[in-house]
């Protein structure tokens, strides 16, 4: 455990008193008397001569540390000192005394609560402005556990957790460089929650990589509680609905994106790593496409395409083709059609919307819902949407196919950031399609790939490598191409070191 | 500001100009799968053929009601005739799924151009529906009988069309687009297939007609029906059919039966046929060769023969390839003397020969066309037995 390195930057006029006693009162106000805040009092050496205190916030600091590293070293194994200068027996204290990993000097109140509130342990003299700060960080956090959100058969199972240290130490853990560079910042008059900025030094564009940095500076906001908080301020475009910073939950999804020249934002109390820049594409891959074979993996990509684009236009089509374009319908299909539409009381839009909302209702219910009740949800909405509404005549029964087809595919994203924006985009597309049938559903498309071709995420074009075409990276886009045949990285990503691996290219000849 | 105002104009007006307002609910339709007409009185007499969807979807036939409803009425165009429809039918008419168009016989034999204009001009028809002649029949009586397997009359009748002309040849589909072409132009003469009712006409339009396994009034396709320009003025038999799908290059596949050389009969299958026909022109007298290409496979055999000899097979190619000619040539008389128009398109092949000798005879082509000398080559091939080689008859012989 390190202390957290928050710089002591602050030089308005908090200086720490040469007084005990004024520090604490002082501290104890400040916080005022919340009772997690230890302080405790003790004197030193046999002749009793200095008094100190052991400053730290209960639950957030580890008391085994505290009490090996710091009371029984200062209650117990101390030497008396013949020193009288408190500078010197500050020194003794910080070099042969104090067992704990870290130890550094504080001159400031906001560096002593800061250092308090991140589980370190601050002990202040009597009649000295400097105050010690060693690390004992130990705050409940849970453990590295398997992903909830991106489960996959084959590839790694941890996930980030809450603390940020955990989540750089497993990125590290995946990428041994001295180039894996960390920059942090603090973001939140309140919270002051660490965010960290994580990047491959010699791979990622230090363009981009200082204009995060620039961008995260001039957020100003009391709190940040999630990555959710910062996606918002760092991004390109404010107003568009698709997401163009990707997040996971993987450690080896964000190390794949480090190598690819991405910049990974970490922000502590949250387990989700944003990364910027992201490309829609990448909202389409999925881990596991990397640990399989590059066939089945260029296969299941083109079904994520297809299923995209069912699961924002399948109901649209149906309401378009159904009241305007009847004769596009193979016969026997229309009067299959007919036959189920017989008795519908309500025009094929309203039916869509209608079951459309009926199951976003239910999807909505079955997520925030506590766990014991869940079935009772689903069994609610099979045997209502599925079975009743139809056999009632209230709905007709191919609607219903086309909602569980949207729903299904919309489930089909392996990031689950898309998915919400396609089931945004479908219902304007439902109402065109119902005013102006095809014609509208095509408008509404072509407005949306507008859209798509003008956002750009950190400088970089959204739909890259398609829009612009980049012929080299079609060989991880809609399909993805042998192992060996992915030498290079992303072009718009980063323009240097751009190979991957010279030494394939060796053992290939070898062989 | 205004770049914003000026996209959002753009965007409303292209939606409202676009002219797409012809919403209609699926409930709000009635899907006509066939359209027939006849001719009473100087009048259009329209019977058009509805979909009931409810009896046709496959979850449970409601109440055993009639699959399809038939509406008929009166007008002096058939445009005003099927709006006039309206008053008696519960919805609209939808002809988009238009499957077959019925022409009554007696219409058929009065001309057939009046009334297809509207259906090839009205957007709301689609291109791509056939159309049959009602021999000895009015359309109406044709729409009216009710059809087992398939329940939509419609699709039967189209289902047998096509499988007839793949499999048979005795039927030739034509669509509403080509059939306006082939009017069109002078020389050549229309045929299409003609449907006929065998049978109780009245039983037919009544369920029981399908609730039997044999049904009382079935529909027929009776052979070809020749045109004199838009005039219905005969019907091809069977074999003349055929021929004409020779000639046409339309056979897919169809039958031959011939005769043993012991006795018995022997039938092939044909697999492949290939026409090539070729015009000359011998001091401005014209001249047709026609030169057809067969593969067939033996389908059964009857009698005693001994297939696995090289000589056997060839006389089964030589009487094939002799029944094949010779039927071809009766039929070519046939249609110079009696019907005395080109139906086999031999004036379009000599036009693309030599136009300009062409535009010499182009006036008298019908006269010359009846004395005109058909020369006509058959070459066959037999690729294969089938799963066997000898006949059980030939073996039960030989012990």
């Amino acid at each position: 455990m390190s202390i957290s390195k928050i710089a002591d930057t602050s030089q308005n006029n908090d200086q720490l008193y040469s007084s005990l006693s004024q520090n604490l009162k002082l501290i104890k106000n400040t916080l005022g008397n919340s009772n997690d805040l230890v302080i405790r009092e003790i004197t030193i050496g046999k002749a009793e001569k200095y008094t100190l205190a052991i400053i730290y916030i209960d639950g957030l600091s580890d008391k085994i540390s505290i009490s090996n590293a710091v009371i029984d070293k200062l209650m117990l194994d101390i030497e008396d000192h013949q020193d009288t200068e408190i500078e010197k027996i500050i020194r003794y204290l910080k070099d042969s005394c104090l067992t704990a990993g870290d130890v550094n000097d504080i001159f400031h109140f906001s560096a002593l609560y800061n250092s308090i509130f991140n589980g370190d342990t601050v002990i202040l003299l009597d009649e000295s402005s400097t105050g010690i700060v060693t690390s004992t960080q130990g705050a409940k956090d849970r453990a590295v556990m398997e992903p909830a959100t991106e489960s996959v058969i084959r590839g790694p199972r941890e996930s980030f957790t809450e603390t940020l240290r955990t989540n750089t130490a497993l990125i590290r853990r995946k990428i041994k460089s001295p180039n894996l560079w960390i920059k942090t910042r603090i973001v939140g008059e309140v919270t002051k929650t660490e965010v960290a900025v994580m990047y491959i030094n010699d791979i990622a564009n230090e363009k981009i990589v200082a204009e995060v940095l620039a961008r995260l500076d001039r957020i100003n906001i009391d709190g940040i509680l999630e990555g959710g908080y910062i996606e918002d301020f760092i991004q390109d475009n404010k107003f568009t609905i698709f997401p163009t910073i990707y997040n996971s939950e993987r450690p080896d999804v964000i190390a794949g994106e480090l190598l690819d020249g991405k910049i990974a934002i970490l922000v502590d109390g949250s387990p989700f790593v944003l990364v910027v820049p992201a490309l829609f594409t990448s909202f389409l891959q999925s881990a596991e496409d990397y640990y399989q074979h590059w066939m089945i993996s260029s296969l299941v990509r083109i079904l994520r395409f297809f299923g995209i684009a069912l699961a924002l236009v399948a109901p649209s089509l149906y309401v378009a083709i159904t009241t305007f374009h009847q004769e596009m319908l193979p016969t026997p299909m229309l009067i299959s059609i007919a036959s189920q539409r017989e008795g519908v009381p309500f025009p094929a839009v309203v039916e869509a919307l209608i079951m459309e909302i009926a199951f976003e209702v239910l999807r909505e219910a079955g997520l925030r819902m506590p766990r014991t009740i869940g079935p009772a949800v689903s069994i609610v909405g099979t045997l209502v949407i599925g079975q009743a509404a139809v056999e009632a005549g209230v709905v007709s029964a191919v609607m219903v196919i086309i909602v569980a087809l949207t729903a299904i595919c919309s489930f089909l994203f392996p990031a689950y950031g898309l998915s919400n924006t396609v089931r945004a985009l479908r219902f304007p597309l439902m109402i065109v399609s119902a005013i102006v049938g095809l014609y509208g559903l095509m408008f509404g498309l072509m407005i949306i790939l507008l859209h798509l071709c003008s956002i750009r995420t950190f400088g970089v074009p959204y739909l890259s490598p398609f829009g612009p075409l980049i012929l080299k990276d079609q060989k991880d886009a809609l399909v993805l191409f042998p192992r060996r045949a992915l030498l290079t990285r992303p072009r718009l990503i980063s323009n240097k070191n751009t190979v991957r691996g010279h030494k394939y290219f060796n053992t290939k000849k070898r062989n | 500001m205004s770049k914003c105002k000026a996209l959002c104009l753009l965007m409303i007006l292209s939606i409202l100009l676009s002219g797409c307002w012809s919403k209609r609910e699926l409930n709000e339709l009635a899907i006509v799968a066939a359209l027939g007409i006849d001719k009473v009185d100087n009048e259009f007499d329209i019977t058009v053929q509805v979909v009931i969807p409810g009896e046709i979807s496959s979850k449970q036939p409601t109440s055993g009601r009639s699959p399809v409803i038939t509406y008929h009425s009166k007008g002096a165009t058939v445009f005003e005739a099927i709006r006039k429809m309206t008053t008696l039918t519960a919805r609209k008419l939808y002809f988009s799924h238009l499957q077959i168009v019925v022409l009554g016989d007696e219409l058929a034999r009065e001309g057939i151009g009046k009334p297809l204009d509207l259906i090839s001009r009205d957007h709301e028809f689609r291109n791509d529906f056939d159309v049959i002649v009602a021999h000895d029949a009015t359309a109406e009586e044709v729409l009216n009988v009710l059809t087992p397997i398939e329940k939509v009359p419609a699709i039967k009748m189209l289902n047998s069309l096509r499988t007839s002309e793949k499999t048979w040849g005795t039927t030739q589909s034509i669509k509403i687009d080509e059939l306006i072409n082939t009017l069109n132009t002078k020389e050549t003469s229309v045929v299409m297939s003609a449907i006929e009712i065998h049978g109780d006409k009245s039983v037919g339009m009544e369920q029981t007609n399908v609730k039997k396994s044999k049904s009382s009034a079935v529909l027929k396709y009776a052979g070809l029906a020749v045109f004199k320009e838009d005039k219905y003025i005969g019907l091809l038999t069977e074999d003349e059919s055929r021929s004409l799908g020779f000639l046409k290059d339309k056979i897919e596949s169809t039958i031959e039966t011939l005769a043993c050389p012991k006795g018995g009969t022997l039938s092939t299958e044909i697999t492949h046929s290939k026409t090539k026909i070729k015009g000359k022109f011998k001091n401005g007298s014209p001249k047709i060769n026609v030169a057809i290409d067969v593969n067939q496979n033996v389908g059964e055999v009857e009698c005693d023969i001994d297939l696995t000899k090289e000589k056997s097979l060839q006389y089964v190619n030589k009487k094939t390839a002799e029944l094949i000619k010779k039927r071809i040539e009766k039929t070519i008389s046939t249609v110079q003397q009696s019907y005395r128009v080109d139906i086999f398109g031999f004036g379009e092949v000599l036009h693309r020969t030599n136009p300009k000798e062409w535009k010499k005879i182009k006036k008298d082509w019908l006269t010359i066309f009846q004395e005109l000398p058909v020369k006509v080559e058959v070459h066959v091939n037999t690729q294969g037995l089938g799963t066997m080689e000898n006949s059980l008859v030939n073996k039960s012989e030989g012990k």
